[in-house]
């Protein structure tokens, strides 16, 4: 059994502080980012999810010109672009002019990421920034990010909890949800923003391209497992962390592998597994009847 | 915004030039050879060797831009064309410099090549070759041949001030072996190879691993296990100086600042271009030394030449 894991955790790891701190603050992330994403598949908005994680670059780097904390920015700019989303898409209901109205915002945010990054990169002599911002680095986070994204992920986990019922109503259907007197605006505005919270945390984690892995995702696997939004969510959850972890622990490993003996990026294994999850989760939904 | 401040800092390095030659040329050059130096560093040693008889622009000099990644913009373009010697690093630090330069074919134009000049291979990892204490002093003796090359009447006055630039490095260079003298193997982490041939001139110890340095210089993240292993050095006092890049500072090199604070390792800040105004190439390498040794003799950090 020892042996086992000796073979297959490379020494250190455990004793790591780097890893301590990447498996505790990517949890935290994990967690929040499967909870909403069920959701955001649920209502078909997983284009919004990405959008909001694309221009979360542009946050991070103008928080990285500002001298304060890239989750910052990330978690200012995709709570307004979720806010420009909401108000440009709102009136119109069709799925077609939603995604529209995204695509033309994500398109400002991606320039504004660019003008950050070149700033970034060519007035303050930030070299490695956009590779961080972009595609992430979980080893790089600061223990002082903890408190931080612990209170962002708690307020999108409360915003979904207390929404529960409602939300998924909206979420499913929302001409019986409105028929039934529920605030279907209001409750889609509120999802947005915790839509906007956890992508900012997955894009701090995993960067800011590949945040929507995180956020749709375990999600959708769980979705393939399982039918019932509760159990979704668990799965989700459990799913999401179990990628981190392992992309973790295979970034540590990476170390050792020939022939570079360098290590490869942990968002790069985040990501492998959480599709090799949704794969085997369709495989396995396709063989028992289920999708 | 960097082209404007580029192309600003051109017209003042010309008017400057212009104000010390005393004769009031209106355009640039005024007779004289014009020159461009890639980075201000050689800019510098040529207006050095080339006195009166240069007009002598810089590319690269801004304190807080990261030469890795420059961008070159029209101006420049301009000025390399009307250049009748250039000056480059080579190992890809300022290929910037050889799009330009075919982009404005010229026969009369020499360009002295930093990397060909002391022979080294195009797998040379570290490419600063200005911290390289052999390197300005080939450089001397090579510009005053190519400018004495453009022109001879002046060959004379040209290696006077080869010799006299040489003489100038003494200090500099004693500065360095009596650094290896009075503190010999002493153990310094790194974030960059920014000064690493200087520090191994100087009789120290890379205790940081090169792969980390390639990664922070090339702007990619490093494996979690080298990280962890320079904090390492850091926390328990494994080292007696972390020298950082001045000018390429990211949430990777501050973290390692801010450890080297935490487990009281001073710090010290090597420039990647030359610090202007107030110094030249050999105050600033001595400025540079000094600053290393007050790290180590009396744990001052140095974050800042002034």
């Amino acid at each position: 059994m020892g042996q086992v894991l000796r073979a297959i955790v490379e020494p250190g790891f455990f004793a790591s502080g780097l890893v301590q701190r990447a498996a505790l603050i990517g949890a935290l992330v994990a967690v929040v980012a499967a909870c909403v994403g069920v959701f955001t598949v649920l209502r078909g908005q997983s284009f919004a999810g990405e959008a909001l994680g694309d221009i979360g670059a542009a946050g991070g780097s103008s928080a990285y010109l500002a001298g304060v904390a890239p989750l910052w920015g990330f978690v200012a700019i995709a709570v307004a672009a979720a806010g420009a989303i909401e108000l440009i898409g709102v009136r119109h209901a069709r799925a077609a002019f939603r995604d529209l109205a995204t695509g033309i915002v994500l398109g400002f945010g991606f320039g504004l990421a660019a003008l950050f990054l070149y700033l970034g990169t060519i007035e303050q002599s930030t070299s490695g920034e956009p590779v961080t911002i972009l595609f992430g680095d979980v080893f790089l986070l600061d223990s002082s990010l903890l408190p931080l994204v612990a209170g962002f992920g708690a307020v999108a986990l409360a915003l979904v909890l207390v929404l529960y019922r409602p939300l998924l109503l909206a979420s499913v259907s929302g001409e019986l949800a409105a028929a039934r007197g529920l605030p279907v605006r209001a409750l889609g505005a509120l999802y947005l923003l915790a839509l906007a919270l956890a992508v900012a945390l997955a894009a701090v984690t995993i960067g800011a391209i590949l945040s929507t892995a995180l956020l749709v995702g375990p999600a959708a696997t769980a979705l393939q497992l399982t039918r019932r939004p509760s159990h979704a969510i668990a799965a989700a959850a459990a799913l999401g962390v179990a990628a981190v972890w392992l992309g973790i622990l295979a970034a540590w490993d990476s170390y050792y592998w020939p022939p570079l003996h360098h290590g490869w990026p942990v968002s790069f294994f985040v990501v492998t597994f959480v599709l090799i999850g949704y794969i085997g989760a369709r495989l396995w939904s396709r063989r028992s009847g289920g999708g | 915004m960097k082209s404007v401040s580029l192309s600003f800092a051109a017209a003042v390095t010309a008017l400057v030039l212009t104000a010390c030659g005393g004769a009031a040329a209106s355009r640039v050059g005024g007779g004289r050879i014009v020159a461009v130096g890639a980075e201000n560093q050689y800019a510098n040693v040529i207006s050095q060797i080339g006195g009166r008889y240069v007009a002598v622009t810089a590319i690269e000099h801004s304190p807080n831009a990261d030469p890795h990644s420059f961008e070159a913009s029209p101006s420049i373009a301009q000025t390399v064309a009307a250049a009748r010697l250039i000056v480059q690093n080579g190992l890809g630090y300022d290929t910037f410099m050889d799009r330009i330069e075919s982009g404005s074919a010229s026969r009369s134009r020499r360009v002295i090549v930093v990397q060909h000049l002391l022979g080294l291979p195009d797998s040379t990892a570290n490419p600063h070759l200005w911290y390289m204490p052999r390197t300005m002093p080939a450089l001397a003796r090579e510009l005053a041949a190519e400018l004495s090359a453009i022109a001879p009447a002046h060959r004379a006055y040209f290696a006077a001030n080869a010799r006299r630039f040489e003489s100038s490095l003494e200090p500099f260079q004693r500065a360095l072996v009596r650094f290896a003298r009075r503190y010999p193997h002493t153990q310094v982490a790194v974030t960059e190879p920014l000064a690493d041939y200087l520090l191994r001139a100087a009789g120290a110890v890379l205790a940081t691993p090169f792969a980390l340095q390639a990664d922070v210089m090339n702007g990619v993240d490093p494996a979690p296990q080298a990280i962890a292993y320079q904090n390492e050095l850091l926390a328990r006092h494994r080292v007696a100086v972390l020298v950082y890049n001045q000018q390429v500072t990211d949430t990777l090199t501050a973290s390692f600042l801010a450890q080297a604070r935490s487990g009281h390792v001073p710090v010290v800040g090597f420039y990647e271009t030359m610090p202007e105004p107030g110094y030249d190439y050999q105050s600033w390498m001595l400025a540079e030394v000094n600053a290393l040794e007050r790290a180590v003799a009396d744990h001052v950090s140095t974050e800042r030449l002034r």
